[in-house]
């Protein structure tokens, strides 16, 4: 499976620096725009009262925010985070945020029955996972909570950098 | 000038640096990644498992992966498929991150066509060199780069002279379990042979038991990669200069021999020439293919090293799949939940019964090994591969009890079997003008298919481990064998042999048309054999390395 083809709008590929600054920008207030429907999802997702830490509690989506804007991260993916977000909007007619949990829960259980919404539910759900169970240095997993709450831990020597930066 | 390049610092790189310095003779290591030393190793999933920040963002470096679809062959370069084919571009390569267990080849492996005859569509020849020729190599890195482990006599264990010299690293209780189910079976539990250090050995610390092994690099200095066993030793000859961040994008090369290597530093983009009396080509075996092939000139217009164009032809991977069951309290007999849930220690089991098999109802033909161990204890793909439930996305509070229960009271142990991957016409390497990287050249292009027969070996040793499983009390246990490519488990390309029409390598590993090229990776196998490679390119580079030696004594005098 290509993963363009989750696409709807195909990024532009080799930019150059200035139109790179621009879009780094554009990246900012497009994520603005789409965090509180990541975030509910999340919430949705993750919710309190659960075996493992809430999405919240974790601010998971300060996570998901500075981990799809580092450079490690596929570009496209971060291109299709936003855009699944908006099509979630988009097929709730704007009502998604306000919606009660069991509305939520339908609405979200009916992407899924879409391959695009599916692939996207997966990838906020594993973006959510790696902020509750990677090392705390990367700012979720507080208190390692994550991992207290499965018993399993990582292993040592623990990183004293995010992404191998040196220190 | 430097009498030797060598590029590339995994497993076989290092091996030739090693054993050059050591003789007295200067050499430069070109290594595209950079040095991480052994403290700077930390058990990030983030970072080591996870993303590509050891290996080359996909949309700068990728290769075109061409797969059969429908009858029809599809292109896809991987930053589209996300499919990497690059394994730890660091000093030191992929033997860093490897979770080293390693096995000799069979004898047998070395004629397989001799001993069990052709296979339809498939290009197997017998290897130039035996057995015997390679075992002094063999015990070279079992001593020098370390390999701990137990010999137990088995009819399709390789002949030994002596039993290792560092024990076996320690065992989690469950060995107990498997072992009293395999003997109700009939099987043979063999201890599988570690490229780990169970004692402290020089300047490297044992084995700390981490818990976080494969994927990622080692902070004791146990794992027996070639930047704690080879180059820190050969950088302390003074004979070695190690350029990290430094990528070859080319040989240039007269019609008899290669003059320099093209570079380009990776962090600044300046290029350069690097000149030496020979070139030793140990970038991995898609990596030196491509090389060679862009290194081109009107003297060698199909590649170096390629009048036979055979250049490329017969990539191979490894066969098999593997499988996995779930171990609960309930079914525990002899040991304790608590026991089994012990982490860091190893389940260090090897089955060779299936190596060969000569049944009168199943047939004859050649096997494979089987290597059981528990599941890789990474956190985040653990839970990431336990949220979906017939088909869809477990979340919510369920999510939450599904997590608990899956990692507090269940450990999987798994097994991954090795068997041939049969060399035919639709395993290859080429590069095509089409597609290049950032620094404008062209991109290793890899046809991959598979041989029916790799599938039908898998499935056979397959239902045996399943077997394994069930007697254990194992739940859930299912296993996955596929014609898919192994790409960390790569060799092929620049077979060895002793005809120059059928082979680009003699059986030193010396190209056939350039004398002063020699490529020691493990692109020189013409067959796999049924073992990961580690062990059989280390041992082959140190013979490679002795043959070099030898040669540039006699260009002196």
């Amino acid at each position: 499976m290509k993963r363009r083809d989750f696409l709807i709008f195909v990024s532009v590929t080799g930019l150059s620096p200035s139109i790179q600054a621009r879009e780094d920008n554009r990246f900012k207030k497009e994520f603005a725009k789409q965090k509180p429907i990541i975030k509910a999802v999340q919430d949705h997702m993750f919710p309190k009262q659960s075996n493992i830490p809430s999405a919240h509690s974790m601010q998971a989506i300060e996570f998901l925010l500075q981990t799809i804007a580092h450079k490690s991260y596929d570009k496209d993916i971060r291109t299709f985070i936003l855009e699944g977000a908006r099509e979630l909007n988009r097929r709730e007619k704007g009502k998604f945020l306000s919606m009660s949990k069991e509305k939520k829960e339908k609405s979200l259980r009916a992407y899924e029955e879409t391959e695009y919404g599916r692939v996207w539910l997966s990838r906020i759900m594993t973006l959510t996972m790696e902020a509750l169970f990677s090392d705390p240095i990367y700012g979720s997993n507080m208190q390692e909570k994550g991992w207290r709450a499965l018993d399993a831990y990582g292993g040592y020597p623990r990183p004293k950098t995010r992404y191998l930066e040196d220190v | 000038m430097y009498d030797a390049v060598v590029i590339g610092s995994g497993a076989s790189g290092g091996a030739v640096a090693y054993t050059l310095c050591k003789a007295g003779y200067k050499v430069a290591i070109l290594e595209k990644g950079r040095l991480i030393r052994r403290e700077e190793f930390s058990k990030d999933e983030l970072s080591y498992a996870r993303r590509d920040l050891i290996t080359p963002n996909l949309f700068d470096e990728y290769h075109v992966i061409e797969e059969r679809v429908d009858g029809k062959w599809v292109a896809t370069p991987t930053y589209e498929s996300g499919w990497s084919f690059w394994n730890g571009n660091i000093v030191g390569g992929s033997s860093n991150l490897m979770s080293g267990m390693v096995h000799r080849m069979h004898p047998d492996d070395f004629r397989l066509k001799s001993k069990y005859g052709q296979i339809e569509g498939a290009n197997i020849v017998d290897w130039p060199i035996s057995y015997e020729e390679l075992e002094p190599y063999y015990d070279l890195v079992e001593e020098l780069v370390g390999v701990s482990g137990k010999y137990i006599p088995h009819q399709y264990e390789p002949p030994r002279r002596k039993d290792f010299s560092q024990p076996p690293t320690k065992e989690n209780a469950v060995v107990k379990l498997f072992d009293k189910s395999c003997k109700a079976l009939g099987i043979t539990p063999l201890v599988t042979p570690r490229a780990i250090l169970s004692q402290e050995k020089g300047h490297r610390k044992a084995c700390y038991y981490s818990n976080f092994c494969g994927s990622y690099g080692c902070s004791s200095g146990a794992k027996s990669s070639s930047r704690e066993t080879l180059i820190y030793p050969a950088l302390a000859t003074g004979n070695l200069t190690l350029l990290s961040n430094t990528h070859v994008k080319s040989l240039h090369s007269s019609k008899e021999e290669v003059k320099y290597a093209n570079v380009v530093n990776t962090l600044t983009g300046k290029e350069k020439k690097i000149a030496a009396r020979l070139f030793v080509v140990a970038a991995q075996a898609h990596e030196s293919v491509r090389l060679l092939f862009n290194s081109a000139n009107r003297h060698h217009p199909q590649g170096l090293a390629n009048s036979s164009g055979q250049l490329g032809k017969n990539l191979l991977f490894s066969g098999g799949g593997s499988g996995q069951g779930e171990l609960h309290e309930e079914s525990l007999k002899e040991i304790t939940l608590d026991e089994l849930m012990t982490t860091g220690l190893f389940v260090n089991r090897t089955i060779l019964d299936w190596y060969f098999v000569d049944h009168w109802w199943e047939g004859r033909f050649k096997g494979g090994s089987v290597e059981f161990m528990f599941e890789h204890q990474n956190i985040i793909s653990r839970a990431v591969k336990n949220n979906v439930e017939e088909g869809k996305l477990v979340w919510g509070e369920a999510l939450g009890k599904r997590l608990a229960k899956r990692f507090k009271e269940q450990k999987s142990i798994r097994f991954e079997i090795f068997n041939d991957w049969l060399p035919n016409d639709n395993c290859f390497v080429s590069v095509d003008e089409s597609y290049k990287d950032k620094y404008g050249m062209p991109v290793g292009k890899l046809r991959i298919e598979g041989h029916p027969q790799d599938i039908k070996v898998g499935k056979y040793i397959a239902k045996k481990c399943e077997k394994i499983l069930k007697k254990m009390g194992a739940k859930n246990i299912y296993s996955s064998i596929s014609a898919s490519a192994s790409q960390n488990l790569v060799a092929g390309g620049c077979r060895f042999g002793n005809d120059p029409k059928r082979s680009v390598l003699n059986k030193y590993c010396q190209a056939h048309d350039i004398p002063n090229l020699f490529v020691a990776d493990a692109s020189f196998m013409p067959t796999g054999g049924s073992v990961a490679y580690t062990w059989t390119i280390y041992a082959n580079a140190f013979r490679v390395a002795d043959h070099i030696v030898a040669y540039l004594k006699k260009e002196n005098t």
